[in-house]
């Protein structure tokens, strides 16, 4: 791009000036005559040369065109112009963060359960703002997860403030309270305490109950006569069985963490995750430590933690125990509750191809009462 | 204009042209200024000398082959 300057030449004889600068060959444009001076556009390469056929005449530079002009104008004003982009970025950042999430509720335990909720969907304050779309996504994530508590949800963006407005589901439960049930066994077992609050228990302690046998009843009897019905209420634990079944390899790789650790960045939007720098480490963990958010990315600070990984191979005795703690997980998840262990058994203990194999049969107490609705008129009806 | 301009005389491959506006002059491809005044105006071209003459005359560009002269034109002649 041909790089003109604006030039002022004070002359007299403007005519002549131009004569000169015709025979030189200078190009010229934009020409305005003054008073006493000529103001033109050069090309900034045939400056001197002007210079130097016109001694006689004061020859001054008063600007740039053009881009040139722009980048001068630029470059003298760079620190309002940074001072402003600087400012505008200020205003833009703190037109999108949350300074306060307001609950509006009357009951304090509402309050506490949906700031927690919303906490963890990251709406906090020192935030930036989400869009409307991740705010309804919020606010269908929260009724879902709450089921039974939130009727209605709303978010309010007013400003830097987010009011959150809630109704509280309220389930009638009188219905259920009137209605009549048994409390019946919801597994095979021999009972070890029964707890009464309202019906008449049916068992006894250390007798044997199968399924689905009705362990406290909800009919209040006299004299073989049904007198009253009720919505019979209490906890009967019985000594349960469970038999699992578990193998374990004998090899296994353990990490060791060497003391080498390197740090790294990383960028996280919706579903991508972009590491900045190559990996220094080969085998690794990695701990993310968020820096900020924008928008919708998220800057981590990694920290790369060497591992080695060693081959271990377990003695009996320890695969044993380990495989009886993987025991233990399985039936936690099979029984879905937190049980006590009566007295256990090996029914099985071999080890084939490295692998050790166990059965164990595993007694445990555990609450086996649930609540079994019936209708007078009725036989039985659901369970709950 | 100039890419119209070089693009005509490619096709048309003239040695000159000149355009009169009604207050401007513009040649092209003329060889040299021979006097310049605010009355009058002398560019040599290739088979011709061509005066301009006129009030308050004005170069507003010029370069090598090309010049704009500004003004209140009375007389164009062309002398051999």
């Amino acid at each position: 791009m041909k790089h003109y300057v604006l030039i002022r030449i004070n002359t007299n004889k403007k005519s002549k000036v131009i004569l000169k600068l015709n025979k030189i060959n200078v190009d010229i444009r934009n020409v305005r005559y003054e008073d006493k001076a000529i103001i033109l556009e050069v090309l900034s390469e045939d400056l001197k040369r002007i210079k130097k056929y016109l001694l006689s005449e004061k020859v001054e530079i008063i600007g740039d065109t053009g881009v040139y002009e722009a980048k001068r104008v630029i470059k003298n004003n760079m620190q309002l112009i940074v001072s402003v982009i600087f400012g505008l970025l200020v205003f833009l950042v703190l037109s999108n963060v949350v300074v306060k999430v307001n609950v509006v509720h009357q009951s304090s335990e509402i309050r506490q359960l949906l700031s927690d909720a919303l906490e963890e969907r990251g709406v906090k304050p020192l935030t930036f703002k989400k869009s409307y779309q991740e705010y309804e996504d919020v606010i269908t994530d929260i009724k879902n997860a709450y089921k039974d508590k939130i009727e209605w949800l709303e978010i309010d963006v007013q400003g830097m403030v987010i009011n959150v407005r809630v109704e509280e589901r309220i389930i009638n439960e009188d219905k259920q309270e009137d209605a009549n049930c048994h409390i019946v066994a919801a597994k095979s077992g021999v009972i070890r305490s029964i707890l009464t609050e309202k019906g008449v228990a049916m068992v006894r302690l250390n007798d044997f109950v199968k399924k689905d046998d009705i362990l406290i009843n909800g009919e209040i009897m006299l004299n073989e006569e049904v007198k009253n019905n009720v919505c019979a209420k209490g906890e009967v634990y019985a000594e349960v069985w469970y038999k699992v079944g578990v193998s374990l390899p004998l090899d296994y790789v353990e990490e060791e963490y060497t003391k080498k650790m390197r740090f790294n960045f990383m960028v996280k939007d919706k579903n991508e995750e972009y590491v900045i720098l190559k990996s220094r480490v080969k085998e690794k963990e990695v701990k993310n430590v968020l820096l900020f958010k924008l928008f919708n990315l998220e800057f981590y600070l990694q920290k790369e933690y060497e591992v080695r990984r060693v081959n271990k191979t377990y003695t009996e005795e320890e695969a044993l125990n380990k495989a009886k703690e993987l025991a233990y997980e399985k039936m936690a998840i099979k029984s879905n509750k937190q049980t006590d262990k009566i007295h256990e058994k090996y029914l099985k203990k071999n080890i084939n191809n490295g692998n050790l194999d166990i059965d164990m049969f595993i007694a445990i107490e555990e609450q086996i009462g649930v609540k079994k609705y019936y209708s007078i008129s009725e036989s039985d009806t659901d369970v709950e | 204009m100039r890419i119209m301009k070089n693009l005509q005389n490619f096709l048309l491959d003239q040695d000159y042209y000149i355009d009169i506006f009604n207050n401007c002059l513009h040649v092209y491809y003329y060889m040299e200024m021979v006097s310049l005044s605010d009355k009058q105006i002398e560019l040599k071209l290739k088979e011709f000398t061509l005066v301009i003459e006129g009030e308050n005359l004005l170069v507003s560009a010029m370069d090598n082959h090309e010049i704009l002269v500004k003004g209140i034109i009375n007389n164009v002649r062309f002398v051999r």
